[in-house]
């Protein structure tokens, strides 16, 4: 369903109502880059269940939520947090037999999703051939004959996700979207065109008249987006290349107090539930000392 | 030939060693954690290897960031390139009609036939005893007809193992042409360790010993390895880095040491 050129800026807990519990939710992100952190809390805070995160790469965000209860399953090809070591609650979860990792490779978690953006039941792919991935979900990769060829290719099934989450540099308030610069990773890309809502949160609100200036900058139109959030360092501690740098200090100590439940646990009540308003979390992590921090990438 | 350095680190002598495997004609993605591939990709471009292509963080295409910044996935990897590859319609396409043809990978298994598990350690996927981060771009570049380069910092019998709990990355699966029968083609090359150089013997496809580092035996390769290798009779050395190698490493290429991240769970001191 397309959505319309109506003003839709809202507040991230307007918008994360539109999340309900069980939704299949695609979330941008990497270990250190470019994940909608802001939303994270906020559906914390929300106290959702039995989310089903799809994902290429889950980072500390993707954690976050795991430690906080609110996901059941898990879709992606990696869970870590780059150079600062394992996602531990993740860990954690899959060893005591609480969560689901469903685990694909690149190819076919982003051939799902590229099935979904199409209205297809299916495309194919090659990767996978030979590897025991393949076989781990039959409900949705299936090694198939090319009815052409006789080649062996993996049939992937459509994957649709009830909402997508994303951080961008900045949109207007109808929801053209603009990354700059814009690498066209499947997290902008496949995710929300295969998604039936999609919430985006920007670092800052324009008019539609400068994005009319710089139409090759903009990666969504409005019909597919649903919700626009401002929220500045919305992807903090993780980075909004190039106009802030990951928070190293901050990426740290989550990556050391996750280490027992009991420390992941009172991270979350610190940074995630205590601060109520994101300006509270952005004094909590070191306001205009956070912001000297993460200026820079080029140390 | 320029002058032999004789105060070279396993971490230097493991990013020389890949360095030199790769050519002009190469293009090469990397993903994350990669510190030992990307150092070793622009170590090649500044010496034998000038036009080899190197498309940082799978994004950057022919990026020149001059030195490593921070993690091998961040945008600082970019600097310079010269165009962002769209990651479904390019990046992918390329990979498929194997236009890219090479890639390096670890893992915290290895078995015998090269074969490589990042995903879970126990028999039972689904309730692991030690859940590791996941398969990433692995179980794709190996059986999307890869030429391989594995890379490990932890050679010890944990990491070679005669057969992974988990078969993320086919190598030559079972050996001999399984691989072959399943219609892929290459595989795994060359596998770089903090302790030796192996290849694989061309009929059976079983890991083989190729050259010992300064100051190890085959007979410790063997030790410290799961499964038995095919051990020739003269092992070689590990040939020495040059200085110019170990200069353009340290202070051009990787003045941060970022590459040394990568030993952090091994037994060699770097």
């Amino acid at each position: 369903m397309a959505a319309g050129k109506e003003n839709k800026v809202m507040s991230a807990a307007q918008a994360v109502g539109m999340i309900r519990d069980g939704d299949t939710v695609a979330i941008q992100g990497m270990g250190t880059q470019m994940s909608p952190l802001a939303l994270v809390r906020e559906i914390i805070k929300a106290r959702k269940r039995n989310l089903i995160a799809a994902m290429i790469v889950g980072g500390i965000g993707l954690d976050w939520l795991i430690a906080a209860g609110c996901v059941k399953k898990v879709m992606a090809i990696i869970v870590n947090l780059d150079e600062f070591g394992m996602a531990n609650a993740f860990r954690r979860a899959v060893e005591a037999g609480e969560l689901m990792m469903e685990e694909y490779t690149e190819h076919q978690m982003l051939t799902r999703f590229s099935a979904g953006c199409y209205g297809l039941p299916f495309m194919t792919t090659q990767s996978g051939i030979g590897s025991a991935i393949v076989d781990l979900h039959p409900d949705t990769t299936k090694v198939i004959d090319c009815p052409f060829t006789g080649q062996k290719v993996i049939a992937c099934r459509a994957l649709t996700p009830d909402v997508c989450i994303l951080h961008a540099h900045r949109a207007d308030e109808v929801g053209n979207v603009q990354f700059f610069p814009k690498p066209i990773w499947g997290d902008v890309d496949v995710f929300p065109r295969a998604s039936k809502k999609v919430i985006v949160t920007v670092e800052e609100i324009v008019s539609t008249d400068e994005i009319r200036r710089t139409p090759e900058r903009t990666g969504l139109p409005y019909f597919k987006v649903d919700a626009v959030v401002p929220v500045k360092y919305g992807a903090h501690p993780c980075s909004l290349f190039p106009r802030y740098n990951f928070d190293r200090q901050v990426m740290e100590r989550y990556a050391a107090e996750s280490r027992t439940p009991e420390g992941t646990q009172a991270f979350l009540e610190k940074y995630v539930r205590a601060p109520r308003t994101q300006e509270d979390y952005l004094d909590l992590v070191g306001g205009s000392t956070m912001e000297a921090r993460i200026q820079s990438f080029w140390s | 030939m320029s002058k032999l350095s004789e105060d070279y680190t396993i971490d230097e002598l493991m990013v020389v060693t890949l360095a030199r495997q790769f050519t002009d004609a190469d293009i090469m993605l990397n993903g994350t954690v990669s510190y030992i591939p990307v150092s070793a990709f622009m170590l090649a471009r500044e010496t034998h290897a000038p036009k080899l292509t190197w498309v940082a963080g799978a994004v950057g295409v022919d990026a020149d960031p001059g030195y490593i910044v921070g993690n091998t996935l961040d945008p600082t990897m970019w600097k310079d390139c010269v165009m962002y590859l769209p990651q479904i319609s390019d990046m992918w396409g390329y990979v498929h009609s194997n236009t890219l043809e090479t890639f390096c990978i670890r893992g915290a298994q290895i078995d015998k036939y090269g074969n490589v598990n990042n995903s879970v350690i126990g028999k039972d996927y689904h309730r692991p005893k030690v859940r590791l981060p996941g398969s990433a771009g692995m179980g794709d570049m190996c059986s999307l007809h890869k030429k391989i380069y594995i890379w490990s910092t932890t050679h010890n019998p944990r990491t070679f193992v005669d057969k992974v709990d988990f078969l993320a990355a086919p190598g030559y699966l079972d050996g001999g042409d399984a691989r072959a029968k399943l219609g892929l083609r290459n595989g795994p090359e060359v596998v770089v360790t903090d302790l030796c150089v192996m290849d694989f013997e061309p009929t059976s496809k079983r890991m083989r010993l190729k050259s010992v580092h300064r100051g190890v035996s085959a007979k410790q390769v063997q030790d410290e390895t799961g499964f038995e290798l095919v051990t020739p009779d003269h092992v070689l050395e590990t040939p020495a880095p040059s200085v110019e190698e170990i200069e353009l490493l340290r202070k051009k290429i990787d003045p941060k040491n970022m590459r040394k991240i990568e030993f952090r769970g091994s037994k060699t001191k770097v």
